[in-house]
C-alpha cells in the first residue's frame, strides 16, 4: 500500500520539483505577459506627460522619456521600482503606487506592442 | 579683504567649470565607449535581444544624460549601471547620450498612439 502510494506521489513530487522555478518565476516575456488590451485604457492617464512631444520635467529640466515601444520586461522593472519607491520621480511614485501588479503588466504589454 | 578672497573664489569657481565645460571627446572615442552599452542594449541601441534591458536609441538625449547622472550619484539604483556611470565623465555622459539619443530606434512618444 505505502509503496504503492509512493510511487504514485513520487513522480508526481518530482515533476512539480522540475517546474516550480519556471512557474514561480515567469522573469521573461511569453509565458505572464500582461493584457495589452486592458493595458491600452490605462494608459491614458500617462499620455498627460508622455503624449506631448518634447514636454519637458519642469525642474531639473530634460524630457519625458519616450515609452512607447519600449521593452516589456524594462517597463514592468521601472514602474515596480517606482511602485516600491525604489525610484525617485514623486509623479511617477505617484503612478506607481496607484497600479497592482496586473495594471503593471497590461501597460507594459500595451506600451510594448507599440511600433512608430 | 574679504570681498577679495570672495572674488578670488568665484573666479576660482569660472575656470574651474569652463575647464569641465570645455572637455572634449571624439566621436571615434565615444564609439569605443558605446561598446560597453551595446552588450546589453544592443549595437543598434534596440536591446532587441534582451527585453530586460532598456531600448536606447532615439530616447531624448537629456532623458538618458539624466539617467546617467542619476546612476553616477547613486539616485538611481541598479548594480551594473551604477558600475559604469561612475567611470564616466560628464563630456562622456553627453557624448553617450546624444550618440544613443540620435539612433534611429522604436521609441515613440504617446501623441501618435491615443
Amino acid at each position: 500500500m505505502t509503496k504503492a502510494l509512493f510511487a504514485r506521489v513520487l513522480p508526481l513530487a518530482a515533476l512539480l520539483y522540475a517546474t516550480a522555478p519556471y512557474g514561480a518565476e515567469p522573469t521573461s516575456s511569453q509565458a505572464a505577459r500582461g493584457d495589452a488590451k486592458a493595458g491600452r485604457a490605462l494608459v491614458y492617464t500617462c499620455g498627460g506627460c508622455h503624449g506631448v512631444p518634447g514636454y519637458g520635467n519642469a525642474y531639473p529640466h530634460y524630457h519625458v522619456p519616450r515609452i512607447a515601444g519600449q521593452n516589456y520586461d524594462y517597463l514592468v522593472a521601472a514602474l515596480t521600482e517606482y511602485k516600491k519607491g525604489e525610484r525617485a520621480h514623486p509623479t511617477m511614485r505617484a503612478q506607481g503606487e496607484s497600479l497592482s501588479e496586473k495594471d503593471i503588466s497590461d501597460i507594459a504589454a500595451y506600451l510594448s506592442s507599440l511600433t512608430p | 579683504m574679504k570681498k577679495i578672497q570672495t572674488i578670488c573664489l568665484l573666479a576660482a569657481c569660472c575656470l574651474a567649470t569652463g575647464a569641465a565645460g570645455a572637455e572634449t571627446i571624439s566621436p571615434e572615442a565615444i564609439q569605443a565607449k558605446a561598446k560597453t552599452c551595446a552588450a546589453c542594449h544592443g549595437e543598434d541601441g534596440n536591446a532587441s535581444a534582451s527585453p530586460m534591458y532598456p531600448r536606447l536609441a532615439g530616447q531624448y538625449h537629456d532623458y538618458l544624460a539624466r539617467a546617467l547622472h542619476e546612476y553616477k550619484s547613486g539616485e538611481r539604483k541598479n548594480a551594473i549601471m551604477a558600475g559604469f556611470a561612475a567611470t564616466l565623465s560628464e563630456a562622456e555622459i553627453q557624448g553617450l547620450s546624444d550618440y544613443f539619443g540620435h539612433m534611429p530606434g522604436k521609441l515613440d512618444d504617446l501623441s501618435h498612439h491615443q
